[in-house]
């Protein structure tokens, strides 16, 4: 893991966050209205049981202020505080049924972030995609998912299929198989046990089959399965988050 | 001649219309023929030209038909195909920018004793079982501009299956009958009541700019006839994808014809209602919008690549930028209203706010509740100002507590069964569920789809349900909605913008 080689601490307020350490928790979340124009906000998020405050609002999907929050990422080892809090540089944020009482806080100096488009960006449907280099063989895509959700999360779960689609198009496999999974094995996180609804494997897994077939792909060799327990899988897309890759839908080609 | 045309058409504001119809006339213009002329009544037999001026209270508007004149007579748009005599064009008016004025409404009920066809009883009416031939029956279309638009309960898919519906819905208030006794959830019939949209500019809304819709988190559906991908920006409830979809929906509605439309007859509406465009011609001082610099008025969008995000390519309202700078040889008040309408453009694009608890934004979408942006986060396509992306938005035009009080209107109690809605809980309070009545899902009630910005000076009021009876009156709904804190300037420059579109 990457806390295990961190050697440098961050210290904030009272206690001291450890660059390239992964933090998970549950929390209610904070907006500072930082203006730097047009979603420029901050989210942050402080973990009770250290009493650290982090920043999660590099996470493709934001918090809501009037719900819990479920905050998983990796400690920065260097960005700057912009926003007033430890940044986490890869986090995702999921959205939890438990109510909050919204919070807000003004700028107090923080500037926030000048939105710039991220990385992870669909270009526009009329922009040809580049054929992606052959020879085409057996390869899995995978897309991950917030926490008992299956909706395809904006700049990120997009992209990534866009980037399956293309590669599929090309490809010609002879058949694609989909597979859901839910991370369905219970885990303590801020002192309660949470785990997945077993049912949103299906839900993800047919929802990704109904987008395969939207762009494109014959209905008839799409595969849809669903497993519950899912383990983490370790690739570049996951950032390094080996929980929220547990949430995820597989892809694979079939040749 | 025409400047007694317009004069007539908007009394009260004659003197602002005399010298724009003075300028038209400078500039070459026809302003039209007679007042009765503006109205289309079906099968007239006229030609629709390829360039007619229309007076409005914000200048002229004018509707172009590329590739035109045209003549109406025997053409589906224009000829009376069901019993109850009305035509399309009754309901989508080229005087109105293709849509329809609460004004021309009272014009044609006073100048016909309520006998146009636009009355007709099954939905030019508050509720059909009402006596037809009193003014108090036709109120939500003389006063507020509104159609009856009957929706299926439960809510059906494209194939008319029935949805299971994750909420359940009671009528709460209903002051036209039309939700009780024959009607209403109990009776398979829901009533709400709209605004008929504009059927111009339509390459604009149906153009897909890209193949996902973020609000919902899928890529786009697909047309059952094309297989091709639908935009989701042409009815207010997502009902029709596709403008043969509209009109099967519209000829066994609002035509009240027993059977669909023919295949030759959709096309040739197809063909004609991609052809037209409408928008502000002259501004309300009297000047041309495509002068000075700028790019307003429908020839430039009938001329442009559609579906294009003002984020990553020409900024939305960028059209009146040469505007920013003084010009020489303008009257001061002609100088005075292009630069407001150069400031209501960067206020437009530039003044953010919080935005927050709207479905379709804040939710489920991963924007965040709260949300810090402008006007264009949503209205993000150049030229046009709808959503590039379906537009499925709950503003909260039509939701308790954000709707502003509407007595003539029915009010739903909405009680999800499933999760609650994501920002008003477990029941909601509606004028209209939206997009729920077509989707059946409890988070999308209140979400009405984004329209075009274009020719609104011609077909006010605004909103689905038309409670903003001015352009004023839509920036003060979001002032109120979003605690924006726009100066009084800042109101009356997005005023004089939204007014020369």
């Amino acid at each position: 893991m990457r806390a295990a080689a961190a050697l440098v601490l961050l210290a904030t307020g009272a206690g001291a966050a450890t660059p390239d350490s992964t933090v998970r928790f549950i929390t209610c979340p904070i907006y500072r209205d930082a203006d730097s124009g047009k979603k420029s906000g901050c989210w942050l998020a402080d973990d009770r049981a250290t009493g650290l405050r982090y920043d999660v609002s590099v996470s493709p999907s934001k918090p809501d202020w009037n719900h819990e929050v479920l905050v998983e990422g990796n400690v920065s080892s260097g960005a700057r505080d912009v926003c007033g809090g430890v940044v986490l540089d890869a986090v995702r944020t999921s959205v939890l049924p438990g109510p909050c009482t919204r919070q807000m806080l003004p700028a107090e100096g923080f500037t926030g972030r000048k939105f710039v488009l991220p990385v992870r960006n669909v270009r526009p449907a009329a922009v040809p995609r580049d054929t992606p280099p052959g020879p085409y063989a057996a390869r899995s895509f995978h897309l991950f998912f917030d926490f008992d959700a299956a909706f395809l999360i904006y700049q990120y779960d997009d992209y990534l299929l866009d980037e399956a689609i293309t590669w599929l198009r090309a490809a010609k496999p002879r058949a694609i198989t989909v597979t859901g999974y839910a991370a369905t094995i219970p885990t303590n996180v801020s002192g309660r046990m949470i785990a997945e609804d077993p049912a949103i494997a299906r839900v993800r897994a047919e929802k990704i089959g109904e987008a395969l077939a939207r762009l494109g792909i014959d209905r008839r060799t799409i595969k849809v399965r669903w497993r519950a327990a899912g383990g983490p899988v370790a690739v570049a897309e996951a950032d390094d988050l080996p929980d929220a890759s547990r949430r995820r839908v597989d892809i694979s080609a079939v040749f | 001649m025409g400047m007694i045309d317009v004069a007539r058409r908007h009394r009260g504001t004659a003197s602002i219309i005399l010298a724009v119809a003075a300028a038209a006339l400078v500039a070459g213009v026809s302003v039209g023929a007679q007042a009765d002329d503006d109205w289309w009544s079906p099968d007239s037999g006229r030609t629709f030209q390829a360039s007619k001026d229309y007076g409005n209270p914000g200048g002229i508007l004018r509707v172009l038909l590329k590739d035109g004149p045209m003549e109406t007579r025997g053409h589906p748009f224009f000829s009376a195909v069901g019993p109850s005599g009305r035509a399309c064009v009754t309901c989508h008016q080229p005087a109105d920018s293709m849509s329809l004025s609460a004004k021309s409404a009272q014009d044609r009920w006073d100048r016909t004793a309520g006998k146009d066809p636009l009355f007709a009883a099954y939905d030019g009416s508050d509720c059909p079982t009402l006596p037809q031939a009193e003014r108090a029956s036709h109120s939500l279309l003389l006063d507020h501009g509104l159609i009856r638009i009957q929706r299926p309960w439960p809510a059906q898919d494209v194939a008319g299956k029935p949805i299971k519906a994750d909420f359940d819905i009671e009528v709460v208030r209903d002051p036209t009958t039309c939700n009780s006794g024959g009607f209403g959830p109990d009776k398979g019939k829901i009533s709400v009541y709209r605004r008929p949209r504009p059927v111009a500019n339509l390459k604009y809304l149906l153009a897909v700019g890209f193949a996902y819709d973020p609000k919902q988190g899928m890529p786009l559906p697909l047309d059952p006839e094309s297989g091709k991908p639908m935009s989701g920006n042409l009815m207010a409830d997502g009902r029709a994808g596709t403008l043969n979809a509209q009109m099967r929906d519209a000829s066994s509605t609002h035509l009240a014809l027993l059977k669909h439309m023919d295949a030759a007859d959709m096309a040739r509406i197809v063909d004609f209602e991609s052809r037209v465009f409408a928008a502000q011609q002259i501004d309300a001082a009297g000047s041309r919008v495509d002068t000075g610099g700028a790019e307003g008025g429908p020839a430039k969008l009938a001329n442009s690549e559609a579906g294009q995000l003002g984020s990553i390519g020409r900024p939305v309202w960028s059209e009146f930028e040469a505007w920013e700078k003084p010009a020489p040889g303008l009257s001061p008040k002609q100088a005075a209203f292009r630069a407001s309408v150069a400031r209501g453009a960067k206020v437009f694009r530039d003044k953010t706010f919080l935005i927050s608890d709207s479905a379709g934004i804040n939710s489920p979408i991963g924007f965040g509740n709260p949300v810090r942006n402008s006007c264009v986060f949503c209205h993000n396509m150049t030229q046009m100002g709808n959503d590039v992306a379906p537009g499925q938005v709950d503003l909260g035009t039509t939701n308790q507590p954000f709707a502003d009080p509407m007595p003539w209107l029915p009010l739903f109690r909405i009680t999800c069964k499933g999760p609650p809605h994501p920002h008003y809980g477990r029941v909601i309070y509606t004028s209209d569920p939206g997009y729920a009545l077509t989707t059946g899902r409890c988070a999308d009630v209140g979400k009405i789809t984004l329209q075009s910005m274009r020719g609104l000076s011609a077909r006010a009021p605004y909103f689905s349900n038309g409670v903003a009876k001015d352009l004023r009156g839509v920036v003060d709904f979001y002032e109120r909605r979003y605690k924006i804190g726009y100066t009084e300037q800042e109101k009356q420059d997005l005023v004089n913008l939204m007014s020369v579109l």
